[in-house]
């Protein structure tokens, strides 16, 4: 990949694209699932971006943030953006079980975004399963991970061994080196980790199981993938199942997220085209004086809706 | 004074349909379904004795499952129910005591097909295609489960209509409104993942013979049963008769090493296939006791010790067929022997002697593994179907050698430390037990080099 697709890195617009598309998903069924009363629960960092999301689009105010780096903990604590914050400190898997165990958290939905930067280990399938057995009705979970190759096996013919003693009986007997390639892992790691939420909630005999949501597959330097499920009480299945199965639903779109980074000025005159019936081909952005690929075209004329739009602030 | 009059014993019908569906699991109820297909298919094709080396060649026919979260089908070019045998048999509750036992079947009781879709759900369709005497003919049994609940008559028939043809002769059964638990299950890409693979491994020896059965459009592939043969170690293989009052029970017994038994007895070792070993039981062809390492198949009971994962590497099997059916020592779940039959208390004996030459030698072994192990690596894997006829089951001599004082080294890091560890050695899925064995040879040739 040459250098300028992956300079501006901090700007990360196909990370930024998928929050967007998730958030605004969660607006759609907060009235159905109640969200507005939910709290949110995830890993705030130092950023925060996620919390901001959740504060403006679902007005939710009790958010929890799951911290284990000492340090991370004092400049989480100094830059949480508002007052009703929580930072608690620890690993997730050791939060989550007492979260589950905390009495004034019950009763109420929760939002849970596990946004791990790592690949899939022991540890998250934990979190998965404790979150989907036990999390109050009409929560949503999403899970946000690696999936590049060499996480999960350096060797491609030690993946599926790997996968299965991650997921157990989820993962098909005929799952092979091919669907653990480099370029078909993410996807296959995807749908195993949906099939794996579905089956939990089923064996565990929520009134509602999980209806699955969001399965995105972008690039954040590594390929990531986030997918996501909604487990509805049993009056709000067919409500969240309606919605997620509606064709305006943006939870699973059918090609990876491959947004191009952009300059302001490129960005502007791409948008001027847009929105349009016939698609944006390369030769009228060769017209516009610059040049992409036809990939990123395509990408950008789906989410330019959505692409972040950055400033640089002195202050 | 009062008169004498009867009370009424018939049992209502609500009571009797959750009673029936209450103590058997949805995957048996389904393998119930499967049997009743395979009966037909066996019948068609001569019905003689289910024995290990018998090669019928069931390659005609075909038995497809659909199961989603809305409906539930099974389809079958089997043969079909005959309308006569619909009118007398298929849909009474329970076979009749005049009823003729079918040849080498597995539906016994009567009751599956019954059980199996009121289990299921509400909407039930069956519609049968076989042959008559000018050709195909067909009919169909629709039940709307809660109306035929709610008819309080002593009726419990149900209807028979006529039907246009399915492609084949064979039966079609489908149901729709399904129970809110079961299109949960069958919602789970886990339920139905294992459900293939029990059906692989229940109907492992009618897949060999050339049957496909399709779940969800995916055939399903026949579990392979192999045992290690040479370098001493030689299988156990006895066929024998029972003769009883009804009839006659064709007995075959295999005891084996399916694996050398665990390097450790750590439970993270352990996890990968110690649910494969034990014993499993066959009755006509279709195995209803499946790995057991309970009093069930006699461990922990006469002189015989309860399972330990030490005995891990163990696979038995037990082939029971007879003409007639009642004879075998199955439970009405078909998940299970009935351990008071008599056949089956026999064919315990000759399993216990098997079982407890594998126990001898996992002890022996200890005392000088590396000698057991390289036995046991030259010994070649076979499948049960080439297995020779052999009275005992075998195993090498293993020499004691003159004992060095060992040292046990114990110790626990952070999971992810290990498994970076494994993928450093270049296997991240390498055990915890080698881990620790190639770190200690990688830092003794650094530090200490040559012995």
């Amino acid at each position: 990949m040459p250098s300028f697709d992956e300079v501006n890195y901090s700007l990360r617009p196909n990370k930024h694209i998928q929050r967007t598309i998730v958030f605004d998903g969660l607006r759609s069924i907060k009235s159905e699932l109640n969200l507005r009363n939910c709290i949110y629960i995830g890993f705030g960092s130092i950023w925060f971006t996620d919390f901001g999301l959740a504060h403006r689009i679902l007005q939710v105010n009790d958010m929890i943030s799951i911290e284990g780096d000492e340090i991370g903990i004092r400049r989480a604590q100094f830059n949480k953006p508002f007052k009703t914050v929580r930072i608690e400190p620890g690993h997730s898997n050791e939060v989550i079980p007492k979260l589950l165990l905390e009495q004034q958290l019950q009763g109420r939905p929760w939002v849970v975004w596990l946004d791990y930067d790592k690949s899939l280990q022991e540890e998250s399938v934990d979190d998965i399963r404790s979150i989907v057995e036990r999390a109050p009705q009409n929560s949503v979970l999403l899970v946000t991970l690696n999936a590049s190759g060499g996480s999960i096996a350096r060797a491609p013919e030690s993946r599926p061994q790997r996968l299965r003693a991650l997921l157990g009986p989820t993962v098909p007997d005929e799952l092979s080196r091919d669907d653990c390639r480099e370029d078909t892992l993410p996807e296959t790691i995807a749908k195993l980790i949906q099939d794996f939420m579905v089956s939990v909630a089923v064996a565990a005999a929520r009134p509602g199981s999980l209806v699955p949501a969001f399965r995105l597959i972008y690039r954040d330097g590594a390929p990531m993938v986030t997918v996501g499920g909604i487990l509805p009480s049993r009056g709000a299945v067919s409500a969240a199942r309606d919605v997620t199965q509606s064709a305006g639903w943006q939870g699973f779109p059918s090609a990876r997220i491959v947004a191009p980074h952009l300059t302001i000025r490129e960005a502007a005159a791409l948008q001027s085209e847009l929105p349009r019936t016939r698609s944006l081909s390369r030769k009228s952005v060769q017209k516009l004086g610059f040049d992409l690929k036809e990939e990123q075209i395509k990408s950008f004329e789906k989410y330019y809706r959505y692409y972040p739009s950055f400033a640089q602030i002195t202050t | 004074m009062v008169g004498f009059t009867k009370a009424d014993a018939n049992p209502t019908k609500a009571f009797f349909v959750r009673m029936i569906t209450r103590d058997i699991s949805l995957e048996d109820c389904i393998l119930d379904l499967i049997d009743n297909s395979i009966d037909g298919a066996w019948k068609l094709s001569g019905g003689h004795p289910m024995r290990l080396d018998d090669m019928t060649d069931l390659s005609n026919y075909k038995i497809e499952i659909n199961a989603t979260p809305q409906e539930f089908t099974i389809i079958d070019n089997c043969g079909g129910i005959t309308l006569d045998d619909a009118i007398e048999y298929a849909f009474t509750f329970g076979r009749k005591e005049r009823d003729a036992p079918d040849a080498y079947s597995i539906g016994v009781y009567g009751i599956g097909m019954k059980r199996a879709a009121f289990k299921i759900g509400e909407s039930i369709s069956i519609i049968s295609t076989y042959k008559a005497r000018k050709g195909l003919e067909s009919f169909r049994v629709a039940i709307d489960v809660p109306t035929w609940l709610a008819d309080s008559s002593r009726d419990w028939d149900f209807d028979i209509e006529s039907s246009g043809d399915l492609k084949s002769a064979g039966v079609k059964l489908s149901i729709k409104s399904l129970h809110d638990s079961i299109s949960s299950s069958f919602s789970s890409p886990t339920f139905i993942r294992d459900l293939g693979r029990t059906i692989g491994r229940d109907y492992a020896l009618h897949i060999r013979r050339g049957l496909s059965i399709c779940l969800n459009g995916k055939l399903i592939k026949g579990w392979e049963v192999e045992l290690l043969q040479g370098s001493g170690f030689e299988p156990m293989r006895i066929t024998y008769t029972d003769d009883l009052d009804g009839g006659i029970v064709n007995v075959e017994v295999l005891a084996g090493m399916a694996a050398p038994p665990p390097e450790s007895l750590e439970p993270d070792d352990l996890m990968d296939g110690e649910n494969r070993y034990g014993w499993y039981i066959a009755c006509n062809g279709r195995i209803v006791l499946a790995a057991n390492k309970s009093d069930v198949s006699g461990w922990g009971t006469e002189d015989w010790p309860q399972w330990h994962p030490q005995y891990s590497g163990f696979l038995g099997i037990v082939v029971f067929s007879s003409q007639n059916a009642s004879l075998l020592p199955l439970t009405t779940t078909k998940r299970s022997v009935d351990v008071s039959s008599g056949v089956f208390r026999r064919a315990r004996l000759r399993m216990r002697d098997a079982s407890k030459q594998w126990i001898g030698y996992t002890n022996a072994r200890k005392q000088s593994v590396e000698d057991a192990k390289t036995h046991e690596q030259q010994a070649k894997p076979t499948s049960i179907f080439g297995i020779p006829q052999r009275t005992t089951f075998l195993l090498p001599t293993i020499a004691s050698k003159p004992k060095v004082r060992m040292a046990n080294i114990n110790y626990s890091m952070p999971l992810q430390r290990v498994r970076s560890l494994a993928e450093g050695f270049g296997n991240v899925n390498m055990s915890y037990r080698d881990v620790g064995i190639k770190s200690f040879e990688r830092s003794f040739s650094d530090l200490v080099g040559d012995e």
